[in-house]
């Protein structure tokens, strides 16, 4: 080879090595920028809001963000399959920067959400044990249906279940359960409420005739027997004035007026003793037949009868007494007042065919009643 | 010295052609995403949330790599073949640790609810001693009807138990069934102590 072709060679070599060195840094230089710190800023934006479990506190914001990440990195890869210099990727920073704004909202929302949720969540787990506190004090002795009280003990059972998720900081979940046990709770609260505020509306009947009752034992110096279902006792009065006060019990669904035979319910209204009995004449020790129905309760189950409020073929019943083997601690009766075997030999002996016998729901108003239970 | 500086710019050129035609490593990319599947399968997310979640974030950041090494005209793809291969090593690891963490809550679910089951028992004997005094009955009345609550919540919890879908919930559930008994058995306890009843 000749020398000058080699100097050629040599010089056009370095010219090459030069311009393709130049080349490729022009070309690196012409080359777009990758959006990787926009969409990286979106991702840990993503997976905060996510560890804050804004899926479940903000899940629309969150579903936003993460659909706007999609998208970015859609955009991205497709951009990705163009050639190197003619990529653009604005839209895949528009994209991210959407992403990251939504899922910082996420967590902003998911914080006060999650504080209020929880806020929520403690206020009304303490109210509604309260109101079960209240209800079992005033409600529990009641007849009210099986299924209300069943109510009542799932609702129970769920502000336990919502405890647990409030230890665990699962507040939506906390929250759903609390929700269902305030139906329970507060449902059987209400409906009980309702049942007795309808019982209370003959409280002004029950006034009059206690006072009539009295009255005449006052009058007549005579005894008196006063029968109240509200608290359950039996008091015993001599010329107006209270002798005796003993626990009584009475039908298994006592609040009411006894209305049809087997409705298990003790009647309320004005008697008197019709005979006494004790040895053989009971099995229930001694006891004190009054005269259920008198004409006031037969008028009124006619009037039922008439009304379609009962069957046809409904009959009145009848031997309500006052008799012993009372203290069973519940109301046990078919219709009759039970008391205490010794509560009803002392009863046995003052009372005689004729006296009279007062049965009502109580003599205490409605609102004297709660504020008792809620002292209990 | 002709050759040689041929050899060197053609080197050079090659060396620049391969690493802009790096391939995504898509086998190690597949796999790490099976790998995840098949964690999820196995609830993997319900045992392990954090540690799911954490490689799922990990993919995710795969991912943005890839792209971002696509957008390179000198790719280079060797770090995300490892990435990919730790993941799916990491998936299946935990996929293999989730069948006994499953087992260790099962066994855990499975002792409370025979716990719960004779604190049942237990209450419903205590009941039949206890006292009876003035709304004695009804309070009586009240914790049955709790306790057959509390008895069907047994029963629910015992059907969720045999779907063994998820042991962790059976085991909270169980705690609410437990207190709910262990209170009417201290309320019982302590009625029939006053009551001077031999419990």
């Amino acid at each position: 080879m000749k020398r000058g072709s080699l100097t050629n060679l040599i010089v056009y070599s370095i010219v090459g090595a030069v311009l393709f060195i130049i080349g490729v840094f022009v070309f690196r230089a012409l080359v777009p920028e990758p959006p990787l710190s926009e969409v990286e800023q979106a991702r840990a934006a993503i997976a905060k809001a996510r560890d804050l479990q804004s899926e479940v506190y903000s899940p629309k914001l969150f579903r936003e963000a993460k659909n706007n990440y999609d998208s970015a990195m859609a955009v991205w890869r497709s951009e990705n399959d163009r050639f190197i210099l003619s990529r653009d990727y604005a839209r895949v920073i528009g994209f991210a920067e959407i992403a990251e704004k939504k899922a910082d909202d996420a967590v902003r929302n998911t914080i006060s959400r999650s504080k209020s949720l929880k806020n929520t969540l403690e206020s009304e787990i303490a109210r509604l044990n309260r109101e079960m506190a209240s209800f079992e004090k005033i409600f529990l002795s009641m007849p009210l249906p099986q299924d209300v009280k069943k109510k009542h003990a799932r609702g129970k059972l769920l502000i336990k279940e919502a405890g647990i998720d409030f230890k665990k900081e699962r507040y939506v979940d906390g929250n759903v359960k609390i929700t269902e046990a305030n139906e329970y709770i507060s449902g059987t609260y209400n409906l009980a409420r309702k049942n007795l505020e309808e019982y209370f509306k003959h409280y002004s009947d029950w006034q009059e005739w206690a006072t009539a009752t009295i009255n005449e034992s006052r009058r007549a110096g005579s005894y008196a027997i006063l029968v109240e279902k509200i608290p359950a006792q039996l008091h015993l009065y001599q010329g107006g004035k209270k002798k005796y006060t003993f626990e009584a019990e009475f039908g298994s669904n006592w609040l009411g007026d006894k209305k049809s035979r087997g409705d298990m319910a003790t009647p309320e209204g004005k008697y008197m003793v019709t005979k006494k009995l004790s040895g053989g004449g009971t099995k229930y020790h001694k006891a004190l037949m009054i005269n259920y129905p008198n004409k006031i309760d037969v008028q009124e189950f006619n009037e039922r009868i008439r009304n379609g409020k009962l069957p046809a073929d409904a009959s009145i019943g009848d031997l309500i007494e006052i008799h012993g083997d009372g203290g069973k601690g519940g109301h046990w009766t078919q219709g009759c007042v039970a008391l205490k075997n010794s509560d009803m030999d002392i009863l046995f002996k003052y009372v005689s065919k004729g006296t009279p016998v007062t049965i009502i729901g109580s003599t205490l108003t409605l609102e004297e009643f709660f504020s008792s239970r809620e002292k209990l | 010295m002709k050759n040689r500086i041929f050899l060197a710019i053609a080197t050079v050129a090659v060396a620049a052609l391969m690493a802009s035609c790096a391939k995504v490593p898509q086998e190690a990319l597949d796999a790490a995403k099976a790998a995840l599947e098949t964690a999820k399968t196995a609830q993997t997310d319900v045992y392990f949330p954090a540690e799911f979640a954490g490689l799922n974030d990990s993919l995710t950041v795969m991912l943005q790599n890839i792209e971002t090494q696509k957008s390179k005209s000198a790719k280079d793809f060797k770090a995300i073949k490892v990435a990919a291969d730790g993941i799916a090593l990491k998936a299946a690891e935990l996929s293999g640790n989730v069948e006994a963490k499953k087992a260790e809550v099962k066994a855990e679910a499975e002792t409370m609810m025979a716990g719960a089951k004779t604190l049942l028992e237990e209450a419903k004997a205590l009941l039949l001693k206890a006292p009876k005094g003035k709304e004695g009955k009804a309070v009586v009345e009240e914790m049955k009807n709790e306790l057959t609550v509390l008895e069907t919540s047994l029963t629910d919890t015992q059907v969720l138990f045999d779907g063994g879908s998820n042991y962790m919930e059976v085991v909270d559930k169980v705690k609410a069934t437990t207190e709910g008994i262990n209170g009417i058995i201290a309320e019982l306890k302590a009625a029939m102590e006053k009551a001077g009843i031999k419990i």
